[in-house]
This record gives structure tokens, sequence and C-alpha cells, in this order.
């Protein structure tokens, strides 16, 4: 089959590699027909990511047919059309078993710090991902939901991944009615965090970001105000003048580990990799936010350890929360969202690709050129 | 603020019509969830890292260590994956696979082309003597 490959930091081809086949009896092939790219993809493009193999083939956000099964599976038959959350989850472990699918011990040898993740190197597991003809879907009678017969495969197809992950994201925002909200990072997990904040019933948001094209996409989509940071003095300052000086109740970060705004942080994370990453937007969130308010983080940061002032979280009181998002849960619930119209999901969907496109859109998506706000590959034409 | 921001605005205002609230829901079992799970056999190396007692009964099987990179992978995961030790070796095994890929490929082209250098070279010093 063809497949997109990593070939080493800032490179990746794609190739021709074995098509994937059942290696357990709940395992399914999927004949991929939609493959997204997802901003967390780039960390491992970039080379952030420890034990990122080269030939590893990315992408953890995909639609796809059924087109063979294992013995032992039930509830999907050749034909289903089904989109698959990024985590691999058993279903049956203690975490599953508490609804945190987004950390299930069954499915990854290599790392207790998440569960197996498709196409996410060795560290979460060793699975390749879906930008590519076929995928092995392990456990495919519990992570992958049917797409209903009057639904389109882009319609839903980022119910695998960023809308269920903003979602969560402003739901550990602890959102009562009429908090202020500010979103770091207006990319595709952030707008739908916007969103996903007026659902809860958020009386102002606020996108930070410093692409022009994403703010007013944000403003547009998300209905939100915009603050670019490169335009103020200091974001923080910014943040709190805004809120009569205390600053938003509710701060989310959807940036993660290659943030701009720091030299410092760049140069320690990214450069010399002294911490996993820049987390620029992880000290802003837990500076700006009011005392007693909350962080909830999304974005993907790497282990070992990164420089956060903790010390100021802890004396102002602050309710950090964080996880994976554990997918499978927030998929009926979305789609209907979806469904009723409160939310055009494949609306934030910027560019189409063939798979054999996908290193241009590698770089389209990293260098956010042309507007960029969603790749979207069709691995077998866009039917 | 917008008076009503967007369709819907507040739809899901009640904590208990949002899926993940609580977090930890009570304990039960997913739906199609199946036990026991019958554990996957490989052919091919995979590694836990030393904090875990036992391999989880499935895992990917993707690219195989090999070479002084799977060497150097194969010692990482001897640490549990709370040693920085852990994830430094693991970052510098992926920039020595690179190198081992990059060589790989061009051994085709580059073998002929060092022992075309080597033996010119040879000739070149005899003939400068002679």
């Amino acid at each position: 089959m063809r497949a997109l490959t990593y070939q080493g930091p800032y490179r990746v081809k794609v190739e021709n590699k074995p098509d994937p086949r059942l290696e357990h009896p709940q395992d399914v092939i999927l004949k991929v027909t939609r493959a997204a790219i997802c901003g967390s993809d780039l960390h491992l493009l970039h080379g952030l990511v420890p034990d990122t193999r080269v030939g590893c083939t990315f992408g953890h956000e995909f639609t796809g047919e059924v087109v063979e099964t294992g013995r032992e599976v039930s509830q999907l038959k050749k034909g289903d059309r089904v989109v698959v959350p990024f985590n691999i989850s058993c279903g049956t472990c203690f975490y599953c078993q508490r609804g945190l699918t987004g950390n299930c011990e069954n499915s990854n040898p290599a790392s207790d710090v998440a569960s197996g993740v498709f196409g996410y190197s060795h560290t979460t597991g060793g699975f390749d991902g879906g930008q590519a003809e076929y995928v092995r879907v392990p456990f495919a009678d519990v992570g992958p939901m049917k797409i209903p017969d009057d639904m389109d495969d882009e319609s839903v197809l980022f119910l695998s991944d960023i809308f269920p992950t903003g979602y969560q994201g402003a739901e550990m925002g602890e959102i009562k009615g009429g908090e202020t909200v500010v979103v770091f990072g207006a990319g595709p997990v952030g707008l739908f965090a916007m969103k996903s904040a007026w659902l809860m019933g958020a009386g102002r948001v606020i996108a930070v970001d410093h692409v022009p094209e994403r703010l007013a996409f944000a403003a547009h989509f998300a209905k939100v105000e915009t603050v670019n940071f490169k335009e103020v003095d200091d974001i923080v300052l910014y943040l709190k003048d805004m809120f009569e000086g205390r600053g938003p109740d509710v701060c989310i970060d959807a940036v993660g580990m290659e943030a701009e705004g720091s030299r410092t942080h760049r140069v320690l994370g990214l450069g010399l990799k002294m911490e996993a990453g820049a987390p620029t937007v992880l000290t802003w969130c837990i500076n700006a936010v009011r005392k007693g308010g909350n962080v909830s983080i999304v974005g993907v940061y790497g282990p070992p350890w990164n420089f956060i002032p903790i010390g100021t979280a802890m004396n102002k009181g602050l309710t950090l929360r964080m996880n994976q998002c554990n997918v499978r849960r927030y998929m009926p619930h979305l789609l209907e969202h979806i469904r009723s119209g409160r939310v055009d999901a494949k609306a934030i969907i910027s560019h189409r690709f063939s798979l054999e496109q996908a290193p241009e859109a590698y770089h389209l998506f990293a260098q956010k050129r042309d507007g960029c706000i969603k790749c979207v590959l069709a691995p077998h034409g866009h039917a | 603020m917008p008076e009503r921001p967007i369709p819907g605005a507040a739809a899901d205002l009640e904590p208990s019509s949002r899926p993940g609230v609580p977090m930890e829901t009570a304990v039960q079992p997913l739906a199609g969830a199946r036990v026991p799970i019958t554990p996957q056999h490989s052919a091919v190396p995979v590694y836990k890292h030393a904090g875990r007692k036992q391999m989880p009964p499935v895992y990917g099987t993707a690219q195989p260590p090999k070479g002084l990179s799977g060497v150097m992978r194969k010692a990482a995961y001897g640490y549990p994956d709370h040693w920085a030790r852990h994830w430094m070796m693991l970052l510098l095994a992926d920039r020595v696979d690179v190198w081992e890929h990059r060589l790989r490929r061009s051994l085709p082209w580059g073998l002929p082309a060092v022992a075309a250098l080597v033996v010119g070279g040879v000739t070149w010093r005899r003939l400068s003597r002679a």
C-alpha cells in the first residue's frame, strides 16, 4: 500500500509499505477514506517526540471502511463506515471502566504516560497511523463509531480527536455560566474549545494567537473576540487589564510544546532540549488567569519535564486540569451537535489533498501558509 | 458580549449534560468490550519500559528496532519511564536511526564512489612517486 512515512526531522515522504494485517482477534483493517493532519503531528514531524522511528506512518484522525475483521469482532462487519478515536482503548482495564479511555493501560507497553495512539511514535505503543491507504485498528468493538448513513465522512472526521479534545478542554474549565474564557491557540483544537465554551454558557470568549488569518477565522467561525499577542506589549498584563486587573476566570492551553512568544523557552526546549518543548502558553495561562481560576491543558507536552511557574499556581489557588481526551465518551453527544447544525465541524477544513501530496500538506500546515487551518487527505481520492 | 453568540449557546450549560462530568464514571466495562483479552503474539521484538511488570495484551509492531539505534532503544527501555535518561536515550537513538537510514540509502551509490576515490587516490600517489 501507499503510506506517508517519517524520514527524520522535517522530512516525510509517501512510499510503498506492506499492507497492515490482523495481529489480534479484536482487530479490524480499515480502508482509509479520510485522514486529517493534526497540530500534534507537527511535534512528530519536528522530531520532538521520543522514539519516533524512521518509517513510522503518522495519522490519528481518520475515517474508513471495514475491509477485514478479526475473529472476535462482533459489532463491525465488512463495509461498515467508521470514525475512529485516536486513543486505542480496551474498554475493560481499570481506567477504561472509569471512562478514562485516554489512559487505557492495555495498549501501550512503552510508557505509562499515555494509552496506545495511532501513528504517534513508539512512545504511544508503536501503532502505524491512518495517513495511508489502510490501517490496523485494535479493539475494534470498543473504539470506532459507525457513521450514520445520512452523514458524510468529513462531517464526522473531527470526532476522532479535535472536536472532543476542544470540548474536553472547555469542560475541564468548569464553566458554570457567564465566565470569561481565554483560549490560547486559534488552531483546530482551540476553535472547537471556543465553540464548546459557548455551548457551556461562557459569558465572554477570547482567542489569543499571533497568526492574523487564524484570528480572523476564529472571529468568524466561533464568534469570539481576538487578541494578537505580538501586537501587545505583555499578553499577561493585557488580559488582566481586560478583566478589571484580575484576569479571566478560565484559561485554556490549546497550543502545547511548540509555542511562540518566548525566546528563552524556544532556545531551552526546542533548541537545547533542556525541557520538553516551549511551555510559554502554559506559563501565560498560570500568570494571566484570576486567583482561584481554572487552567485547562489540552495542548500536548512531552516528557520528562518543563519549566513552569508551579509556585505561582499554588499561591493563586488555581485549579489545573488536564488529560488526553477520552474521545469515545464524547462521540455520540458531539455527533448530535453536528447533526443539529450547532457546530459545522467540517467548516474548518481549509485544504484537501491526495495522499501523494501529503508532504506538501505537512509543510503548508507547519508554516501556516495560505490561510491553512486544517488539511485533510483522501487516500483513495475525494469521492 | 453577543447575546446569542452561536446557535445552541448554553445548550450544555447543565454540567450533567456534559459527557465528561464527572471525569471518572461509575465502574463498568465499555460497550463492546470483551474479557479476557486474548494476548497478542509478535514475531518481532517489542520493548516495554522497566517500570511495567508485563506486556499489555495488545501493542503495535511497526518499525521493529534494528541496528545501533535498536541497541540504544533496548538500553533505554531498561529504565523506567519516569527516569530522564530513558527519554534522553530514546531521543538520541532517534537521531542515530535517521543517520543509519541515510547511510543505508546511500550504500548503492556511496560504496562504489568511496571505492573509486580510494583506488583513484592510491593510483595518483603511485603515479606521483614514479
